[in-house]
């Protein structure tokens, strides 16, 4: 019998916050050591929980792109949604696809210049190959209840209809037993999540359906409030910060080559780096003016700030999360170890 | 005849005759079907899902019939239509959208119970 050990935050009241559902977040590394498969870890952590949980296995030797087109270090690789132990066989398990390096694929999705600049000979992983999976649209796994969704960065349950946001930099922050915030979506984040970049086998879409400079969400002033009453874990903002400044100081240029939302927009312009103004387009501006981002803001001179400045206030500097409030990972999420 | 299609309103007669004319005879509640007011019911199932029912009213310890139809994707895939109506209910303007709706699989309608007979055939089969 080999051991598997995993941080699970059980369903319930965390710290003031609703969790919807359980979740579990694996080391792929872990997974490897117990010489199990990622679908019979899965079923092991499922069996020993009588509710609906949503689980991830994360590969923090890979690496991924965040929501605005952020590289960044860790990938969820497989993901499942389980019921009183069970996971349906049709719909409770997916794997991400991965996307080998190629001169073609950095043409076609240009942000992925961070690639060879900063992560280069690591494995890209983001969302499924839509030929894998059954479900029409949306890469989520359902069982029952437990709904894992959006390649494994929201999960619901579906039947109090109950959400929350896990965006892959706190999970990479939980794995790492980092420093993440707790809090509530708010109507930045909600905006920020329409900024996407065009990607094949995205984590939310299959192709590469929305140019940079546009929004996903094509909501005007309803888009702050589309994603803004959710229970998140995101990481600490400098983690963020210095991970947008790795993207800018890579090439990448917010509206152009990374996604124009709030939080890139903010560390950007502190950086005084270029931001392409004239490529965002009016739906997106109507969008970010919606929680102040206004064209005026975003080319407003403000005082230039050195990396380890903006890292430093970062708190101050990128906005996002309401309720909020900052923890040593250990002192919010326990580690759970089982027989497999 | 086998591909031809049930009436909505013919299906549900037939599950309630299933279950409350059965020789062994039961209460059965139907949910499920509330938001369909025009459908045609594929016959093939049909027939076996009424035989089902009178199986299931003659099962040991059974009391009642609780009858459940959800979605077998668990996303499935909407058109919304925004219509603009006149003084005398014309459609005087339309958009139309789409919206995707993700629900729970059977699981959570069979939470606790062990003794379950799946006789699904595989996804996209009759």
């Amino acid at each position: 019998m080999a051991k598997l050990k995993y941080k699970m935050i059980p369903e319930g009241i965390l710290e003031g916050k609703l969790i919807p559902l359980n979740i579990a977040i694996i080391d792929y590394k872990d997974v490897k050591a117990a010489n199990v498969t990622p679908k019979q870890a899965f079923e092991a952590i499922a069996k020993t929980i009588d509710g609906p949980v949503g689980m991830n296995i994360f590969d923090m030797d890979a690496v991924t792109t965040t929501s605005d087109g952020v590289m960044v270090e860790g990938t969820v690789r497989f993901m499942s949604a389980a019921d009183k132990g069970k996971i349906n066989p049709d719909f409770g398990y997916l794997e991400m696809a991965e996307m080998p390096y190629s001169e073609e694929l950095v043409k076609e999705e240009p942000h992925l210049i961070q690639w060879q600049k900063n992560y280069a000979g690591r494995k890209l992983f983001r969302g499924p190959d839509p030929a894998t999976k059954i479900i029409p649209v949306h890469n989520v796994c359902i069982t029952g209840r437990a709904s894992n969704n959006n390649s494994a960065t929201e999960m619901m349950n579906i039947l109090t209809m109950e959400e929350i946001l896990l965006p892959i930099l706190g999970q990479q922050q939980i794995l790492k037993n980092g420093k993440v915030i707790l809090g509530m979506t708010g109507g930045i984040i909600s905006v920020g999540i329409g900024m996407i970049m065009p990607e094949k086998f995205g984590r939310i879409f299959p192709t590469r359906q929305f140019p940079a400079g546009e929004t996903a969400h094509g909501s005007g002033i309803y888009a702050q409030t589309l994603k803004a009453e959710i229970p998140c874990i995101v990481a600490d903002k400098a983690i963020l910060a210095e991970n947008i400044i790795k993207c800018i100081e890579a090439g990448c240029v917010p509206g152009k080559t990374v996604g124009a939302s709030p939080a890139v927009l903010s560390v950007a312009r502190r950086l005084g780096a270029d931001i392409d103004t004239g490529n965002i387009t009016e739906r997106a501006y109507e969008e970010l003016a919606s929680v102040g981002f206004t064209k005026e803001w975003i080319t407003e001179k403000v005082d230039k700030l050195t990396p380890e400045e903006i890292i430093a206030n970062a708190d101050d500097i990128i906005p996002g999360v309401v309720e909020g409030t900052k923890y040593n990972v250990p002192d919010l999420i326990k580690e759970t170890e089982i027989e497999i | 005849m086998k591909l031809m299609h049930t009436k909505l309103p013919e299906f549900i007669k037939k599950m309630k005759t299933a279950a409350e004319e059965s020789s062994n005879p039961k209460q059965i509640t139907i949910r499920g079907l509330e938001n369909l007011t025009s459908a045609k019911m594929q016959s093939l199932r049909t027939g076996r899902i009424e035989h089902a029912v009178r199986e299931m009213t003659m099962r040991e310890g059974v009391e009642k019939i609780d009858f459940v139809v959800i979605p077998r994707v668990p996303e499935t895939m909407h058109t919304v239509i925004i219509k603009g109506l006149g003084k005398d209910g014309e459609i005087k303007s339309a958009i139309l959208d789409i919206v995707n709706i993700l629900h729970p699989t059977e699981e959570a309608e069979l939470l606790g119970c062990e003794d379950i007979e799946d006789r699904r055939p595989g996804i996209g089969r009759h």
